[in-house]
């Protein structure tokens, strides 16, 4: 399949789409369910008029909702992206945005700030960052072979560094746990209800910086596809281009993993749907990755918080739970 | 609990041998030496209970976390409450070990018995089987009396507040164990019974123990209490302070009218503080019913 502009186009706006009626379902589905359509026009009467919002919108929509649907749309979206990242870096279709320890170190940094602080604060996702970009500086350093990043070297540091940091996890739970470890225990399995500590507009520019930067060796990782030394022949910097991949998709997963801890199967998932239903052309992959991982884990957030109401379930048991199947679906199909 | 309580009797036959087979809380039938010598506790609570029925002389291990009262942190360490150390419970040579359904792991208890020490297991999910465990308890290490005089103690604190609370409507309240995510407890729990005992009923109605909430769900409902655990007595201010910047929490009615309950984490452990946990709760969420001119309670007090 050649990428034409409009292909491109028509591929991202019926995703755009798709992702526009994802966020309207999870707006309209709670506790309390809300009318998109009487929304829309009390909000259009606000906005037009001054007149007063009702409080059940403020409050349902704009205080709870949006924001948690936001922070699953950038989660969504960094933790595909990422793994479609690593994947191209690592040239293994197994990578994902965690195998390289970046999780288990953000992890670390979270439980650290738990055990020192004793409950969870506004440092807990910072910590987690703090965590995230220690242990990508880490990798870096030990996955370098004679000056360059090499991917081999790179991914063993890198699952060297994740079972080593989640050796660490387990004896601090072991060891501190008390009342704080349920606490610990969620936070490691996955949780979008927590405010991020930062304003949303902030997250998002990191985003949209990261995945630019991506999007900007695009050119040349469909050229790696092909093999590190062709693509060398055919005039790819490969060592810039990995360098970039590198750094933009751990800070990708630093930043979702900050603030949502570890949402499993996205970043592994997502990628790979992608390349089945609209191939592996990664000038179009990349948006269209950020675009269905958006969309799955708004998706898997709305079940996660309605199908066993008035409890919740962890979102990434039901990305894991929903996209197993899927994946499975698509991969007999492409067989036959 | 009859059938309980009639199995728990002494069986005849294995009473010769310097053993009698008891039945423990959770059904396992456990030969336990007629004068028990030495003990392990393996839970917090289950060594607040051995202390508070005076029997301390017994306790020769005690767990990491079993910090209630004092002189327990200088009790011999096994280890911690999932993870103790089956070899250092074995060289303390314990002729009963105690553990609990809700801490402790069954593989742990298992260890322990292929060793040959009799272990017995307590699972109280409700203020009056904490009671009842502890009259068990006491009689289990021939401390029959000494365990009545305390339970006594206790059902005078609990009828107190029983008193003083009737005819009161119960506050609508959610105990939270942990905010972020929001996790509270679930019907089936003793804590959700202690609530029920301080005048007061969760606002969620689940049999999972620990469910893990939707914050849309509790502002639905709308609790008149949020009700913390909390080691430091004064800690109210500092979490209602936390809880106004929040968003979604700031638009709870019982933040904005500063209705937080915290008591202390005692109301964790089925212990004989659980009881005092449940009158400072009752205090907190009922004051007319303590204030100095109520009525008070006929014959009590």
């Amino acid at each position: 399949m050649k990428l034409t502009r409009k292909r491109l186009i028509l591929t991202c706006g019926a995703l755009t789409l798709a992702l526009l009626m994802a966020v309207l379902l999870s707006l309209k589905l709670g506790a309390v369910p809300i009318s998109i359509g009487d929304f829309f026009l009390s909000l259009g009467r606000a906005v037009l008029r001054g007149d007063e919002l009702p409080s059940e919108y403020r409050l349902f929509v704009f205080e709870i909702r949006l924001p948690r649907i936001l922070l699953g749309v950038l989660v969504g979206a960094a933790l595909a992206v990422a793994g479609a990242g690593f994947q191209a870096l690592l040239r293994n279709p197994l990578a994902d945005p965690y195998v390289l320890g970046v999780s288990s170190g953000a992890a670390l940094g979270a439980i650290l700030s738990l055990a020192v602080a004793g409950r969870a604060s506004v440092a807990t996702p910072l910590a987690a960052f703090a965590g995230a970009l220690a242990s990508i500086a880490a990798v870096y350093f030990l996955g370098q072979r004679e000056g360059q990043l090499d991917s081999f070297t790179l991914l063993l540091a890198g699952i060297i560094c994740a079972s080593f940091l989640s050796a660490v996890i387990m004896f601090l739970m072991t060891t501190l746990a008390g009342q704080h470890l349920r606490g610990m225990a969620f936070w490691l399995m996955g949780d979008l209800s927590a405010p991020a500590p930062v304003p949303l507009g902030w997250l998002f520019i990191v985003l949209a910086l990261a995945v630019g930067a991506i999007y900007t060796t695009a050119a040349d990782l469909n050229l790696l596809l092909s093999g590190e030394q062709e693509a060398l022949h055919l005039g790819v910097e490969v060592g810039r281009v990995k360098l970039v991949v590198y750094l933009a998709s751990s800070v990708l997963t630093g930043l979702a993993v900050s603030v949502s801890g570890a949402i499993g199967y996205v970043g592994l998932l997502v990628p790979h749907a992608i390349r089945m239903l609209f191939g592996s052309d990664y000038r179009l992959l990349l948006p269209a990755t950020a675009l269905g991982g958006a969309i799955v884990v708004v998706l898997a957030d709305t079940l996660a918080r309605t199908v066993v109401a008035p409890t919740e379930l962890p979102p990434g048991a039901v990305t894991a739970m929903a996209g197993a199947p899927f994946f499975i679906y698509l991969l007999r199909r492409r067989l036959e | 609990m009859a059938l309980l309580v009639l199995l728990a009797t002494v069986a005849g036959g294995a009473q010769q041998l310097g053993y009698r087979e008891v039945t423990d809380e959770v059904g396992r039938r456990v030969p336990v030496p007629a004068t028990i010598r030495r003990l392990v506790s393996l839970a917090p609570s289950l060594t607040e209970t051995v202390f508070a029925l005076g029997a301390d002389r017994l306790l020769v291990g005690v767990t990491d976390y079993c910090d209630y009262p004092p002189e327990a942190a200088a009790k011999p360490r096994v280890g911690g409450i999932v993870n103790p150390s089956i070899e250092r419970i074995a060289a303390l040579q314990p002729d009963l070990v105690l553990a609990s359904l809700a801490a402790n792991r069954r593989e742990t208890v298992n260890a322990v018995e292929r060793l040959g020490i009799p272990v017995y297991v307590t699972g109280a999910r409700s203020v009056e089987g904490v009671l009842d465990s502890m009259r068990r308890l006491a009689e289990l290490l021939g401390l029959a009396e000494r365990g009545e005089a305390l339970l006594g103690e206790l059902r005078t604190t609990l009828d107190a507040v029983n008193q003083r609370l009737a005819g009161r409507a119960p506050r609508r309240v959610l105990f939270i164990v942990w905010e972020e995510p929001l996790i509270s407890v679930g019907r089936d729990t003793f804590l959700a019974d202690a609530l029920r005992r301080a005048g007061a009923e969760s606002v969620i109605e689940t049999g999972q123990d620990w469910p893990r909430l939707n914050l849309e769900e509790v502002l639905k409902l709308q609790p008149e209490f949020l009700v913390f655990a909390d080691a430091q007595p004064d800690a109210a201010a500092r979490v209602l302070a936390g809880l106004r910047q929040r968003r979604g929490w700031r638009y709870l009615e019982a933040v904005q009218q500063q209705r937080v309950a915290v008591i202390s984490d005692a109301v964790n452990r089925p212990s004989p503080r659980l009881v005092e946990a449940i009158e400072q709760l009752a205090r907190q969420l009922h004051p007319e019913a303590f204030a100095p001119g109520a009525p008070t309670p006929r014959g009590l007090r």
